[in-house]
């Protein structure tokens, strides 16, 4: 039986009536996804887009499917079901001084989610994203029954379904290449910077890093240099002999405020507070919490709360080391013009292969957030021509504004994928909001 | 320690094996499916260091559960208690089933507890303890159109477990039985129900706490314990005229 549900995309943006079935066996999941017509597969639903549903289809939940199948000490390799939910995969491989660096910043999101959206963590630069630690990948799906998939076999599906949005099929079971971790929690150390342009410096110097490090910049059209901010650099407290704590994490219910809460005045307040806090009152280099640098929005979850029922909007995109200073000059001249509520900005450093509809590439990464209103949204429409002319890659699992002709003009590939998926799956069975929106 | 869990794979069965072997206790796990099975046990074994056993049968079937208990589990003497977390339901369950479907719901539902009843309590018996746990269901409290064998079947399970513990009375093993209404679990999915549904995380709880305890009967989530009562009270008669009011006003 089928139970309809309400439900919204991370960023609010879209809410649509679904229905969607919990699986908890495997007979279960064979007989619900081969008995469907059209359907996509759902994680936790954290998904900034909405990924993981289409109004009134079948969204397949694979919550339950989050068992620990292998684990190989020696080999440095666990097999776990795509269920299981990042602080719960670290909770185990922790235990044995392992991990992969490639975290999403929040502890409830499962593998399967992580994979679909080819997520990267804090030190993209060094490690790129969660694909360099998938060693094979098992899928199900509708039409072509359970398939394994790796750089030795099925190569071409493996490469549709990381970072394919969950198109392919549902993502099942997951192999990965642990890393070693020996440590507890990292130290943590800031520099101050003047601008953005010398945030970038920063960063483009510290690429051959393994460490963890970001940006936050404070945006103010009236400000005398743009973008004062603070660079983040977290790197491992090696210490051997320690043993790592569980995760305390629990996880809550979303609550939505009805008006949003950031303007100018709450904004400027926050950003000033924070910036002033860290630079007087923290000290340059501290002892972090694991917690507090892998997940940094977990416990201050109404940062997003506070945005309203309307919701907020993220633009995450990659900009090539050589043309981010002109892009940057670009930026603040529309951020002058439109004067958009910017609450978050931040820089990273970024590695990878550009392919399909993959989040990566050897760039640098810039991530900023906005009320969603009518102000903020001419001045994203202004900032993705500025993508298109910097060929720049706008995330699309960040971006539920991202429209079609933005999306094929930065995605050179995305014709491929297209192509590619319906060699595999003609019927295209799995279909989101999110692969609707793009004509994928 | 160890205990045998029938119905393991999902559901409460499932979240009393994980309550049961947080508890670094050692498991048998019976079920239909062995990749579920298989997962369970690594996952267990990975995360508690304990020891799972598995056997993948349908319980439905007299020859596989007898097999099981004559071969398989032949030797076993070694098990601290069982429990019966077990419900199996049909689409179209009326009382004009045909004759493999009901023998299929009585076996699942009530004759394969019997079976590992009388295989496990002659040696419970012998070593004076052990706990038998078995899971009725609200459903039981009166016939109905729907679930018709289902309902019959877990009747008749209460019973069982009612002169289970009359079998065991001046002995330390210990006999208890659970009336489960409506729980968040798959079988209950989807349906409109007008009482709020119990979690099976906080009944497998209530379980594991319950386990050396002796008693006959429990209901979860407790106010079923006064609808129970009630069923009890009124005379059959007057419940067939008011389940008839309320298919009339259905129809």
């Amino acid at each position: 039986m089928l139970e309809k549900y309400k439900i919204s995309s991370f960023d609010n943006f879209c809410k649509k009536e679904i229905f969607i079935k919990n699986i908890e066996k495997y007979n279960q999941l064979e007989n619900e996804i081969s008995n469907s017509n059209n359907l996509i597969t759902m994680g936790s639903n954290y998904s900034y887009v909405a990924a993981g549903f289409k109004e009134k289809q079948l969204s397949i939940n694979i919550n339950k499917f989050n068992r620990i199948l292998f684990f190989n000490k020696e080999k440095k390799t666990i097999t776990v079901e795509a269920g299981i939910k990042i602080f719960d995969l670290l909770n185990f491989t922790l235990q044995h001084q392992l991990w992969i660096p490639q975290i999403p910043g929040y502890p409830f999101i499962t593998i399967g989610g992580a994979v679909a959206a080819n997520i990267h963590g804090k030190s993209c630069g060094f490690h790129g994203t969660i694909r360099n630690s998938i060693e094979s990948i098992t899928i199900f799906n509708k039409n072509q029954g359970w398939l394994d998939l790796s750089c030795e076999k099925n190569k071409d599906i493996f490469d549709l379904t990381i970072g394919g949005l969950g198109l392919t099929g549902t993502i099942v079971i997951v192999t990965f290449n642990l890393s070693d971790f020996f440590g507890t929690d990292f130290i943590t150390s800031i520099t101050k910077t003047v601008s953005v342009y010398e945030t970038i410096k920063i960063l483009e110097n510290s690429k051959k890093y393994n460490n963890l490090i970001y940006s936050w910049n404070e945006i103010n059209s009236n400000a005398k240099s743009f973008g004062q901010g603070l660079v983040f650099d977290s790197k491992i407290n090696i210490t051997k002999n320690k043993i790592f704590n569980h995760l305390k994490v629990k996880e809550r219910k979303k609550k939505i405020f009805f008006l949003n809460f950031w303007n100018k005045i709450t904004i400027k307040f926050s950003n000033l507070s924070f910036f002033y806090y860290t630079k007087y009152l923290k000290k340059n280099k501290y002892i972090d919490q694991f917690e507090d640098v892998i997940f940094p929005f977990y416990g201050k979850e109404i940062y997003f709360e506070l945005f309203g029922k309307k919701g907020f909007i993220e633009s995450q995109v990659l900009i090539s080391y050589l043309k981010i200073n002109d892009f940057i000059d670009e930026f603040k001249k529309r951020v002058d013009i439109y004067k958009p509520d910017i609450t978050i900005f931040s820089l990273k450093n970024i590695s990878g292969e550009k392919k399909y509809l993959r989040f990566e590439d050897n760039k640098i990464c810039l991530t900023f957030d906005m009320p969603n209103n009518k102000k903020n949204i001419i001045f994203l429409k202004e900032i993705y021509k500025l993508y298109i002319k910097y060929r720049a890659l706008p995330s699309v699992i960040k971006d539920s504004f991202l429209d079609r002709e933005t999306f094929e003009k930065c995605y050179e590939q995305a014709d491929i994928f297209r192509e590619d998926l319906r060699k595999f799956d003609p019927k295209r069975s799995y279909k989101s909001e999110l692969s609707e929106r793009l004509f994928i | 320690m160890k205990y045998l869990i029938v119905g393991a794979s999902s559901g409460l069965g499932k979240e009393l094996a994980y309550v049961i072997a947080a508890k670094c206790i050692n498991l048998i796990l019976i079920s239909r499916d062995e990749r579920d099975l298989k997962a369970i046990k690594s996952d267990l074994e990975y995360r508690y260091k304990i020891s799972v056993e598995y056997y993948a049968i349908d319980v439905s079937s007299t020859d596989q559960t007898s097999n099981l208990l004559n071969l398989q589990l032949g030797a076993i003497n070694d098990i601290d208690g069982i429990l019966f977390p077990i419900g199996m339901m049909l689409p179209n369950d009326k009382i004009t089933n045909s004759i493999v479907e009901s023998n299929k719901l009585i076996q699942a539902n009530m004759g394969s507890v019997i079976y590992f009843i009388s295989k496990f309590l002659p040696i419970f018996l012998k070593k004076n303890k052990g706990t038998i746990v078995g899971f009725g269901s609200v459903s039981q409290m009166m016939g109905r159109e729907e679930n018709a064998i289902y309902a019959a079947s877990k009747r008749g399970l209460a019973s069982i477990f009612e002169s289970l513990s009359i079998n065991t009375l001046f002995t330390n093993i210990k006999v208890q039985f659970y009336t489960i209404g409506y729980l968040d679990t798959n079988l209950s999915y989807g349906k409109k129900i007008f009482l709020p549904k119990g979690t099976v995380q906080e009944l497998a709880k209530i379980v594991f706490k319950n386990l050396n305890k002796n008693f006959t009967n429990i209901y979860y989530p407790y106010w079923w314990f006064f609808i129970g009562q009630i069923f009890k009270i009124i005379p059959f008669l007057i419940l067939k005229k008011v389940y008839g009011i309320t298919l009339n006003n259905k129809e």
